[in-house]
């Protein structure tokens, strides 16, 4: 392996205050985290706060890694979180799931096919707002109160749209490829 | 890590957001475990038109809000009492919320107590004269300009003012209360705590003088004038509870209200704490 600090290391250096550490940590991971973070919320603003408070968090609490897993996944876990929690206190703006929503050119569907299976293609037949919740509880992980705050839906809707949404991949992919 | 890895085009796919969501998924997916490709969507992100944010911006407030010292006990204590985070600061900023200085409230009640304790009636004077105007004292200090630098810049702030007077009142007087009232305690006498009354009403006093004058002036001149009434009644009855019965209470009663009505009908001449430096 190269010389540069894992990630481990430097989560370990920013428990014992190393500023530098904490810098290197932050370029490491700001940029991919912001840019996910976008593609959840189109305010550039909010993401910017979500990840300052991200990183603030793991500056105050570095010993919330408990070393299980990727520190990637760990961070990303304090991301939305906190996009979701910026959100809620500013109430008003829209997280807009606008997913660029291009279709597919034929060579990605064929590539879509390989890697994927069906799913891509029964993934893609998916209302945007049942897109949006599978993104926000199955792919993100997050409960479905948090999924509720981030969409600006009810807490039912999440739970009724997550039902229907399984319940319409399970016959795609059942039916096969049409 | 395997050694598969986002291609070229996927990875611009997915920092433009062009792609779908399975295939954004898997690409997420894979960036959580594998280091190389996350530094090249740092890369992308760094260079496409679509800078996500300002990360050398966001850098720096982060660092500034890490190099801010922790909120103290104190601070953490308002906010927990459902204060927002800068409000907070700006209650417990107050000097009078030292920590040196409330030891050293406790101190001359904690005397005043023992020399009660001990000295009986001569003693019971010397508390009586000292435990009433320990509040308006505290009080005053904690937003007189002389005693408290960070005031002036507060001042020029678009902050109420009598907002912050009356919230720094209420903390001084939550955390000088309780030792106060401790050392009440061991005052031998059937009332300890009947000089709560004339307390509150040095503090209504204060609050209100401080609309013409500084607030440590004032409370320093209300504590003079309590001390001499003290010793005029000292020197001529030898007994203290005289001080201290109902109509006495009564007055002192209608001194903190007619006090405190005069403080919020003149509020808006508490911009007046400008000047003294």
């Amino acid at each position: 392996m190269d010389s540069r600090p894992s990630d481990e290391m430097l989560l370990l250096a920013v428990a014992e205050r190393d500023m530098g550490a904490f810098r290197t940590l932050y370029e490491r991971h700001a940029g991919w985290l912001a840019i996910r973070l976008a593609r959840r919320c189109n305010d550039r603003d909010l993401v910017a706060d979500a990840i300052g408070d991200t990183f603030v968090a793991v500056w105050q609490k570095p010993q919330g890694f408990r070393g299980d897993g990727d520190i990637a996944a760990w961070l990303w876990g304090i991301a939305i979180r906190r996009l979701v929690s910026r959100l809620r206190t500013r109430g008003s703006v829209a997280a807009v799931f606008e997913h660029a929503g291009v279709a597919p050119a034929a060579e990605d569907q064929v590539l879509l096919s390989v890697e994927y299976g069906d799913i891509g293609q029964a993934l893609a037949r998916l209302s945007p707002e049942m897109r949006a919740v599978i993104q926000a509880v199955v792919l993100d992980g997050l409960s479905a109160r948090e999924a509720a705050q981030l969409l600006h839906v009810p807490v039912s809707s999440v739970k009724t749209r997550l039902y229907r949404a399984k319940a319409h991949l399970r016959a795609a992919l059942a039916e096969g490829p049409s | 890590m395997t050694g598969w890895h986002l291609d070229d085009d996927t990875l611009r796919r997915y920092v433009e957001r062009t792609d779908s969501l399975a295939e954004g998924a898997s690409a997420e997916q894979h960036l959580l475990s594998c280091e190389p490709c996350r530094a090249r969507v740092n890369t992308a992100a760094s260079v496409i038109e679509l800078s996500v944010i300002d990360f050398a911006a966001v850098w720096d407030r982060t660092r500034d809000a890490i190099e801010v010292p922790r909120a103290s006990v104190f601070e953490r204590l308002l906010r927990g009492a459902g204060l927002p985070a800068q409000e907070a600061r700006l209650v417990a900023v107050a000097s009078a919320f030292r920590g040196v200085w409330l030891v050293g409230v406790a101190a001359v009640l904690a005397f005043a107590a023992l020399a009660a304790a001990v000295g009986h009636t001569r003693g019971m004077w010397l508390f009586l004269a000292v435990a009433p105007i320990v509040p308006c004292l505290v009080v005053a200090s904690s937003y007189d300009p002389w005693m408290d630098p960070a005031l002036e810049p507060e001042l020029v702030t678009p902050y109420p003012m009598l907002r912050l007077i009356l919230l720094r009142t209420s903390a001084v007087l939550a955390l000088a209360l309780p030792t106060v009232l401790l050392s009440g305690l061991f005052i031998p006498t059937e009332e300890p705590f009947a000089w709560l009354l004339p307390a509150v009403g040095f503090v209504a006093v204060v609050l209100a003088a401080s609309t013409w004058f500084s607030p440590l002036r004032s409370a320093i001149a209300v504590s003079s004038v309590w001390l001499g009434v003290i010793w005029l009644l000292a020197l001529r009855s030898g007994a203290p509870e005289a001080v201290l019965q109902a109509r006495v209470q009564a007055a002192f009663l209608a001194l903190a209200a007619a006090s405190f009505s005069i403080f919020l009908v003149r509020r808006r001449r508490l911009h007046q704490l400008r000047p003294w430096r």
